[in-house]
């Protein structure tokens, strides 16, 4: 007998960061009715909705509202670390699960969460790798000013200081300011091997301007030099920035046209960023789950990460972070084309075990 | 002035949570795992190998002094307390016994992480200030040694800050500390006049 479970949806798809939080739900959707119409699961997920717009403070109570309305106990959800730590208490008080499938800065593992996209030693030291190995060692740091930027930058800054690396300035822009003209001088002054941008939303936008502007003026930056970096932007993004992207490079489980996509989407990459494949992803690898034994949705998280299927699939146990190939991918004409790829490698959220060894992803399908 | 922090190595860290069975513990272990450190667990008695511990977790509501073979103070290693009572007695005794970092219990979801990090800077903070004061000591009871050798100095016909730069010249000519130096002069005053004596 077909099994109908409710499913937790909370993305932001409406609001300053909308464009990601539809290509997550985008994600969830083509799961969802992958699942449905697989006769071979005996399984179907009912979508339980909601949208916070982008709003901090409605994200814990439209998560309790999600657990509370319905039997769902599983919620796919939010793009920033801000609002999964909103969610987290909530998770444990009625005891639900969320599902976070976006790039974040590491150094959390809590038992109500899966990391389903990349953390640093999936995202920022391959890029970091690349980067001091093909530019230089000469770095700028800069970042919208929270925990993604802070901790991103810290820890590009302890990989440089191994490696004798010369960080030449650090600098924060306010969340949604676009005023970045202090940011381009101290750049046009210090001239950088390359920048690392943990930038995001409009005040990315300004600056990929302003740098592409500075590209025009200055033969010092003239493209092809000094390269902009980043690990959250993706194809969701691309055609907001326009031309001005062109040249970024940027790191990330899977980019447009790779193939397979991640592990979890079990073959399909049919997705339009890896913010939707990892979405997708974290749908179906909870129906895999949840499909092993008949009582499955009675399990907590932890026990049906226990379940030897978890590990088959690419979840520890351990860390609740998802194994994940690495891609490291410049723009170029308006599209991510990938430099680096790397076969999965697990995530090491508090990066306690050592570099990574990443071997070379053998198939890659233009 | 600003700390950055120095991240300690944690992966393969041997922690010893000193702790009877109970969720708490539980909760605590699956962190430790989450973070990469190895664990082990004993009640009510630590381990006679408890010196390669890299961490210690005790339970501040049941421990009592005579379970640790150290003065209170001075723990050799990073040492985190569970705080489940908050009676002032438990605390007064916590304070006494001196640990580096803290979590509250029930052990939920997080703390851990940052408690290991606090405690490793608290605990090198502890010890490289515990060096420091030892030496401040040390140079503040041979203040008298100083006031000793420049009168000896000044005994030559100086004036006491001529005696006092003579003095600084001839700890940078053996290459000693200023009161090593003073030290030096007052015992071979002594000397002198010891043999003097025998005369």
């Amino acid at each position: 007998m077909t099994r109908h479970i409710d499913l937790g949806v909370l993305f932001s798809t409406t609001g300053p960061y909308s464009l990601m939080g539809q290509a997550s739900r985008l994600g969830v959707t083509k799961a969802i009715q992958q699942i449905n119409a697989d006769p071979s699961i005996n399984l179907m997920f009912h979508p339980i909705e909601r949208d916070p717009g982008g709003d901090i403070d409605a994200y814990a109570p439209q998560c309790e509202d999600i657990l509370k309305s319905s039997a769902a106990r599983h919620v796919i959800g939010c793009t920033t670390s801000w609002s999964r730590k909103e969610v987290i208490p909530s998770l444990e008080r009625l005891g639900g699960a969320l599902w976070y499938p976006t790039p974040y800065e590491g150094f959390e593992a809590s038992d109500r969460v899966v990391y389903a996209h990349a953390c640093p030693n999936q995202h920022l030291l391959p890029l970091l790798d690349h980067c001091f190995t093909t530019y230089g060692k000469r770095i700028y740091l800069t970042g919208s000013n929270y925990i993604w930027g802070w901790e991103m930058n810290r820890i590009a800054r302890e990989t440089g200081a191994k490696i004798d690396a010369d960080v030449l300035g650090e600098r924060y822009v306010p969340i949604g300011s676009v005023d970045i003209a202090r940011l381009i001088d101290e750049i046009a002054a210090v001239k950088p091997d390359f920048v690392l941008n943990q930038l995001i939303g409009p005040s990315q936008y300004a600056f990929l301007d302003a740098m592409t502007a500075l590209r025009a003026s200055d033969p010092t930056f003239a493209q092809g030099r000094c390269p902009v970096l980043s690990c959250n932007m993706t194809e969701a993004e691309l055609d907001a920035i326009g031309a001005s992207a062109e040249g970024v490079i940027s790191a990330g489980p899977w980019f447009c046209g790779q193939s397979p996509a991640l592990p979890g989407n079990e073959g399909r990459n049919d997705f339009g960023s890896s913010f939707e494949a990892a979405a997708h992803a974290s749908v179906m690898m909870l129906a895999r789950l949840l499909s092993t034994s008949p009582d499955a949705e009675d399990l907590s998280l932890r026990q049906l990460l226990a379940l030897p299927d978890a590990a088959r699939i690419g979840i520890s146990p351990r860390t609740h972070h998802v194994s994940l190939p690495v891609a490291i991918a410049q723009v170029r004409d308006g599209a991510f084309v990938p430099i680096k790829t790397y076969a999965p490698i697990a995530g090491d959220p508090y990066l306690t075990q050592g570099p990574a060894l990443l071997e070379p992803m053998l198939r890659i399908v233009p | 002035m600003k700390r950055r922090l120095r991240i300690p190595e944690l992966g393969g860290a041997r922690a010893v949570i000193l702790h009877r069975p109970h969720a708490n513990v539980t909760a605590l272990v699956r962190q430790l795992q989450a973070v990469g450190l190895e664990f082990e667990c004993h009640w009510p008695d630590l381990p006679a190998t408890i010196g390669a511990a890299d961490y210690l977790f005790i339970d501040v509501d049941t421990a009592h002094e005579d379970q640790f073979p150290w003065n209170p103070g001075e723990a050799p290693f990073p040492t985190i307390a569970l705080i489940g009572s908050e009676a002032p007695g438990r605390i007064e005794w916590l304070m006494n016994f001196g640990v580096d970092a803290q979590i509250l219990k029930p052990v939920g979801d997080n703390g851990v992480f940052s408690a290991l990090l606090i405690a490793r800077a608290a605990f090198d903070a502890r010890i490289s200030q515990a060096g420091e004061i030892d030496t401040l000591r040390r140079r503040l009871g041979q203040r008298q040694t100083v006031v000793q050798a420049v009168a000896i100095l000044a005994a030559r016909g100086k004036s006491e800050d001529q005696a006092f730069e003579q003095l600084r010249g001839l700890a940078m000519a053996w290459r000693v500390s200023f009161e090593e130096a003073a030290d030096r002069i007052v015992a071979s005053v002594r000397d002198t006049c010891k043999g003097e004596d025998h005369v």
